[in-house]
């Protein structure tokens, strides 16, 4: 006999975190129509960048976006890479299943961090239009699979349809997305602009990029130099947050709590952790999979109480001041750059991070690209500041974020910039393995005091070299006209002289090569 | 050529050579030229009592031909030098606006407007210490016109003044190319206004005063002033003045004999200092019993104006301003028809003149 209990009971069920994404699709970036289209290119790309990166590939990317049926808000986008392809039995979790991945537990500087990226990708397309994701995968081993991918979204698992084998040179990665209720610009919000920050920030990326008119945009490498793969690297205390902790502690060897938080965190000794165990009330010796919410926290905030080396800056990746430059010159074709790496500095006390700046002045530089703001911002002419995480654009939320600040603060007047009018790109890139995004959007940086100082310094350095570029061409400038009036109008003086006195007309080599010399008379 | 036209085409000649000479020397030293021209400024126009006209005091600008905002100005300057220079020789003349437009094809570019060009060539006058006129260059308007026994040489036309039909000569912007041959007049009358310029003729004044007679046609016109100035200065004859008798008449008298402020740079070629105002005075006004207006507050207030100015300062027009103020009264040269036309002639002028012709070791009776 069933009691009440059961019947009530009966209801209860697990919800999956795809299941709680679902519901939240606003948290990761799939909100307003060209929004969620760029959030799709952004996680596709960011995906083949990373894999690319981790095997020491130069990576080759492109992306078409189709129209559908020729319906103003159904596209087809297509993302294809060189990275190593899939095994064709992780195709289901990879794409399939919510916070499943290669990255969460490394600590390492990658663009992505949650694992969430991609399968949203499948569960955005399969909720807007109902259809599944085309996966076409290949390792290089001369054989291909094609997969339709969606997502069980009760189970946060992969189902897989119509695989199919076949024999291929090829290696790499196909997703085919099919997306309703987005709508395709070339705005400042658009997947074009996307695209072209991603070639400034990833100056060794080969991008290729289809519009839906048909409009073929080639990004070329700037370089041929691949980034050093990312290092993995633990977590440090400063930066890590209760759940941090709960999922490593399900993953970890060790038997104590003392033991996971020695063996699996950075600048973490055995004393240091059984200190922390003390401080939190925690037992040492309990067993990590016995870890609960509350000593997790407990954990976090004892970790702020006793003294720790800062975590090492040896994982942070920079793109380097002279990459950085040639990503500029080849997107911007500037008449000016200058672009500056950072020393690694802190935050919260020791988190490393590393800014980066670059200054383009004329050429493409500055005036946004194409089309009409979305009608959240109003486009303005004049300089354009774009924003990086860990070379990852960030287009949204331009408003509350660190970098915005920081650029605000400076008196551009001082560097002889008209804010409103100069055609200037102002680029900044944060790198850290703990980027403190201000949500899981992860469009936007807090606003932490040492960084917005830092971005702020940095900006001012480059800035003082744009001043001094400016400096001289309106020197130059003037120069060359005052050398011009001069050879006007002075060969005149010496004939009207000449013809007034009745004499032969002089030579005024000489004083034309003094009065146009640049010395100032009367 | 009349002397006085050879003496300025001469010093018109040697001026132009003289500038150019400079320059060249400049140029061949490597240095910028530069050229000094006296400032036409209100802060350097004074009053000079000795000469008794405006003169330009010693304030000059520099215009630098080694400054990026001068050497269009300095080759413009030149360009002008040039083109005057072509006039002179030619012996041919062009109106202000004619080299205006002339400029449109200069190496040295077109001007911005008429107001650019008759600067710099009152920099050139001003510089030179020559009336445009010397230039080749002149204004639009022609002078008034003179009646009497002068006879006068303008290339190879006889001029007759007393045969030039009733309206007389009419004095042209190039009257020192006249050359003055036979002067039978003893003194000059100059009238304000036309009207009265014919009275004069119809009743015969030239003959009753030995006198030319030349209407002014209000303000008089340079060229007018110039032919005053030459039938004072070559001819030796007293000149005088007959205006309405309110401010404005005052002052049309007073620019013959004094020269006016902005033409300060060149007032030694046009004021005649020793020409003498027998107009319609205030106490004219009450001895004769004229028909008069009201002053109206424009009047009252160019009185006052006049009664500070260093022209007027002497005790004959502080006594007249302050009449006229009082009576509050002005009245015109034609109010004299109240006594019938002839009156002005007949018993007018002649007690002026007997007024005046004391006072002047000029011209007798």
């Amino acid at each position: 006999m069933k009691t009440m209990a059961d019947e009530l009971f009966g209801e209860f069920r697990e919800h999956s975190v795809s299941e709680f994404f679902r519901r939240n699709a606003a948290m990761l970036g799939y909100t307003g129509k060209i929004r969620s289209l760029t959030t799709i290119v952004h996680e596709g790309v960011t995906n083949s960048i990373d894999a690319c990166e981790a095997s020491g590939i130069m990576p080759k990317i492109s992306v078409t976006i189709k129209r559908v049926n020729d319906e103003p808000e159904h596209f087809k986008i297509v993302m294809e890479d060189n990275a190593t392809g899939i095994p064709e039995q992780y195709i289901p979790d990879v794409f399939g299943k919510m916070l499943a991945g290669t990255k969460l537990h490394q600590a390492m500087q990658q663009r992505g961090q949650q694992g969430i990226g991609i399968s949203g990708c499948v569960m955005f397309g399969q909720i807007t239009s109902g259809k599944p994701t085309t996966v076409v995968t290949s390792t290089g081993s001369g054989e291909a699979v094609r997969a339709e991918v969606m997502i069980d979204l009760d189970k946060n698992q992969g189902k897989i349809f119509n695989k199919e084998k076949f024999k291929e040179k090829w290696r790499g990665t196909r997703v085919e997305v099919e997306a309703k209720e987005v709508a395709y610009q070339r705005s400042r919000y658009g997947p074009f602009n996307y695209l072209r920050m991603t070639a400034i920030a990833n100056p060794h990326v080969h991008l290729t990029f289809a519009e839906p008119d048909g409009t073929l945009t080639v990004f070329e490498n700037a370089t041929e130099k691949i980034p050093d793969r990312p290092k993995p690297m633990p977590l440090h205390p400063w930066g890590i947050m209760s759940d941090d902790l709960l999922i490593l502690a399900k993953r970890t060897k060790a038997r104590s709590v003392s033991g996971l938080l020695s063996t699996e965190l950075s600048r973490v000794s055995k004393a240091k952790a059984d200190e922390v165990c003390r401080l939190a009330n925690v037992p040492a010796t309990k067993r990590p999979a016995e870890l609960s919410w509350e000593d997790a926290e407990k954990i976090v905030t004892a970790f702020k109480q006793v003294k720790l080396l800062a975590p090492p800056t040896s994982g942070l990746r920079p793109i380097g001041a002279a990459d950085l430059e040639n990503g500029m010159k080849q997107v911007l074709n500037p008449e000016f750059v200058k672009t500056i790496t950072r020393p690694p500095k802190v935050y919260r006390g020791g988190l490393p991070f590393i800014v980066e700046v670059g200054i383009a002045y004329g050429g493409n530089a500055g005036k946004a690209p194409e089309g009409k703001s979305n009608g959240d911002e109003i486009e303005e002419a004049g300089m354009d500041l774009i924003r990086f995480a860990n070379r990852a654009p960030l287009v949204f939320d331009q408003g509350g974020c660190a970098i915005t600040d920081a650029a605000r603060k400076i008196d551009w007047r001082r560097y002889g910039v008209d804010v409103s009018a100069a055609p200037l790109t102002l680029f900044v890139n944060i790198s850290s393995a703990y980027v403190p995004y201000t949500s899981a959007g992860k469009q936007s940086i807090a606003d932490e005091p040492e960084i917005i100082n830092e971005t702020r310094t940095a900006i001012m350095e480059a800035a003082r070299e744009l001043r001094l570029f400016l400096y001289r061409r309106i020197r130059a400038k003037e120069r060359a006209e005052r050398a011009g009036v001069f050879e006007q109008f002075l060969p005149i003086i010496a004939r009207k002289a000449a013809s007034l006195a009745g004499v032969s007309e002089p030579d005024v080599k000489s004083l034309l090569k003094k009065v146009s010399g640049g010395i100032e008379h009367a | 050529m009349p002397e006085s036209r050879q003496k300025h085409h001469k010093k018109a000649l040697d001026s132009l050579a003289g500038l150019g000479k400079g320059i060249i020397e400049d140029i061949k030293k490597a240095q910028p030229p530069k050229l000094k021209i006296p400032s036409r400024s209100t802060n350097n126009i004074i009053y000079d009592k000795k000469n008794r006209y405006y003169v330009l005091g010693p304030k000059y600008g520099l215009r630098s031909a080694a400054s990026m905002k001068q050497v269009k100005k300095v080759a413009q300057l030149l360009c002008t030098a040039e083109f005057a220079k072509d006039l002179v020789e030619t012996g041919k003349f062009a109106t202000l606006r004619e080299m205006y437009y002339t400029a449109e094809g200069w190496e040295a570019g077109p001007f911005h407007d008429q107001g650019e060009s008759d600067a710099i060539i009152e920099d050139l006058e001003a510089t030179f210490g020559l009336k445009r006129e010397s230039l080749g260059l002149t204004p639009e308007e022609d002078g008034a016109a003179v009646f009497g026994q002068l006879t006068m040489k303008e290339g190879d036309t006889n001029i007759d003044a007393l045969k030039s039909g009733r309206g007389g000569y009419t004095i042209p912007p190039t009257i020192d190319d006249v050359e003055f041959l036979k002067c039978k007049a003893k003194r000059v009358i100059a009238v304000e206004t036309m009207g009265m310029y014919h009275r004069l003729i119809q009743e015969e004044a030239w003959k009753k005063f030995d006198a030319l007679i030349v209407g002014l046609k209000g303000q008089a016109a340079r060229a007018t002033r110039r032919f005053l100035k030459r039938a004072n200065e070559e001819l030796g004859l007293p000149v005088y003045l007959n205006c309405d008798g309110d401010p404005f008449g005052y002052h049309i008298g007073m620019v013959i004999i004094s020269g006016s402020a902005n033409l300060a740079y060149i007032n030694h070629e046009l004021a005649v200092p020793d020409a003498k105002y027998i107009g319609v005075t205030a106490s004219d006004i009450v001895n004769y019993k004229l028909p008069t207006d009201k002053l109206r507050e424009l009047d009252v207030a160019r009185l006052k104006q006049l009664a500070k100015d260093p022209r007027y300062n002497t005790e004959f027009w502080q006594f007249e301003i302050k009449k006229m103020l009082e009576i509050g009264r002005k009245a015109e040269q034609q109010a004299f028809a109240k006594y019938g036309l002839a009156y002005v002639v007949n018993e007018y002028l002649p007690a002026k003149l007997k007024e005046v012709e004391g006072q002047t070791h000029l011209g007798k009776k």
